[in-house]
This record gives structure tokens, sequence and C-alpha cells, in this order.
């Protein structure tokens, strides 16, 4: 098909089909998660499941790649669902105006081959991490704060989080202080992306690591933890 | 020798959290530090020993979306 023509040889005929056939959860649709049901629709994942319970506001428009002057005050879920619209009408989509709970979790899993986890606050994220052991489907984390960016697989089980915010009880991170920069959200979604597909497809990722952007030393590291 | 975020770092006697921070120039003010997999809270960096061996993980606290 000569839509995903420039995919190959890097994914191989035998892989985009997989790739059709497969349903990916994305939980948050700001500047993470725009980017990310972006990369995923162009390369031709066949199913996602977007949520998000917010509208646009305007302090959103320095990095959310949904986000226009045209669509303040709506639903983040219908602009991600008009986008991959127009993007690659071969992808399905099913649109969630919701905030993630303990209690729609499982049930806003159920069928999904992975999840990514592109929220905005501390609880619903171990929420996520929660319900995707219970589910035993893989977890592809992200997180920014201004010029720093940080990814990781989470196998069921492994509780990665719990490593990264438990102590703390805190609902946010530096963000708050230091914002969130239009460059290190596309990066870091782009990288959430990329382990996403390599978890639909079976090749090795990210295990027990965390991977550490920092956009203003130019530096990438990878921190072994399991 | 120490182990900071996975890399070698020489330790000397006297190292605490907070020397190592400040040596390591960690900026960010939500800050998690684990030694040998154990949180330590920020009112304890002045008087938690680094020893010789040990394993530290110095993260940001980011939750940005």
């Amino acid at each position: 098909m000569e839509r995903y023509l420039r995919n190959h040889d890097a994914i191989s005929l035998d892989e985009q089909e997989k790739l059709a056939s497969k349903r990916v959860l994305i939980v948050g649709c700001g500047g993470l998660g725009g980017m990310v049901i972006e990369c995923l629709a162009r390369i031709g994942v066949g199913h996602m499941r977007v949520v998000d319970g917010d509208v646009f506001e305007e302090s959103n428009l320095n990095r959310q790649l949904l986000c226009s002057g045209m669509n303040l005050g709506r639903p983040k879920t219908l602009a991600a669902q008009q986008r991959v619209m127009a993007v690659n009408p071969l992808v399905e989509v099913d649109a969630v105006q919701a905030d993630l709970t303990v209690e729609n979790a499982l049930e806003l899993l159920e069928g999904c081959d992975a999840a990514v986890d592109c929220l905005d606050g501390i609880p619903a994220r171990l929420i996520l991490q929660q319900a995707a052991k219970a589910a035993g489907i893989p977890m592809v984390h992200g997180a920014v704060a201004g010029w720093n960016g940080r990814v990781c697989v989470i196998q069921p089980g492994e509780d990665l989080l719990n490593l990264l915010y438990t102590d703390f009880g805190e609902t946010q991170g530096e963000e708050q202080q230091a914002g969130t920069l239009s460059f290190t959200a596309a990066l870091t979604a782009s990288w959430q992306a990329a382990e996403t597909v390599k978890l639909l497809l079976g090749k090795p990722g990210l295990q027990g690591e965390i991977l550490e952007v920092d956009l203003l030393q130019a530096s990438v590291t990878k921190i072994k933890v399991a | 020798m120490i182990k900071v975020n996975t890399e070698d770092y020489p330790w000397y006697p006297g190292m605490t959290v907070r020397v190592l921070l400040d040596e390591k120039l960690f900026t960010f003010r939500h800050i998690i530090v684990r030694v040998n997999g154990e949180f330590v809270p920020e009112e304890d960096y002045e008087k938690h020993p680094i020893q010789d061996g040990d394993d530290v993980l110095v993260l940001h606290l980011m939750a940005g979306g």
C-alpha cells in the first residue's frame, strides 16, 4: 500500500500487517499523547483507544500538537479522533472523554495490546500501572518537565513507577515550576511511540531501564534499575 | 567507588547524600534519592552517609504530559 511505502523496510510487510491488527490504549491526549497518537496513526497501528477528560485551553498551545486556536474549549479526544481521521482513515479510533480512574481503568484496557501513559499527574499514572499489571498488558511511560524527558517500558509486575514516585505522596513534579516545552514533549512522545511499536512487533526495547533525556545538556542516559 | 545511576563514581569517607547531589549538580527542586534501593527523604540528605560500594539512584521528579 502506497501510504506505508516509506515505512519499508524498517517495517516489513508482515510487520505492517501485524501493526494493523493491534490495539493501543493512549491515556492523555495532551503534549505527549497528541504526538504519540500522531506517530502511531501514521505508522499504521490499526486501533487506538484515546482517553482524556479535558478540553483544550490556551496554555496548551505552546506544545500540544492537537491544540489549535480553532479548538480551544473542545474535548481533546475529539481533536484526536478528527486528526487521525484526517491523517489515516484506516485507523479506528475509540475516543473516551473521561479521566482514568480505579473504576474504569480495567475496562479501558480491555482488548488492548499495550498502554501508553501520557498522563500529567502522579496518582493516575499509578492507577494505570496497577490496572495494566492486573490485565497483563505492558505499558510505556513518559513524563516531561522543562528540558527533561523520561521514558520507560513497564512489563506487568515490574512496577517501575514505584521507583519514580511512590514515597513522595505528591501529585505533580518539577513541571509545576519548570513548565513543559514543545520539543521536550515531542521528543519524549516520539520515543514512547517507538517503544510501543517495538512492543507490538516483539522487537527488543527498553527493559528494566529508565531513559533520561536532557535537551538543555543534549544528553541521553539509560539507567538500569531492574 | 560507588554507583550513581549505574555509572561508577569515586567515593571518599564523609560523603553524604547532600555532598553527592552538590557534586553531581542535580539542580531540580524535586529529586528522588534511593541508596541501595531505599528512599532517602530530603530532610535526611545532610546526615545520610554514602558508604563505599553503595548503589545510588538520583532521579528528578517529573510527571508532566
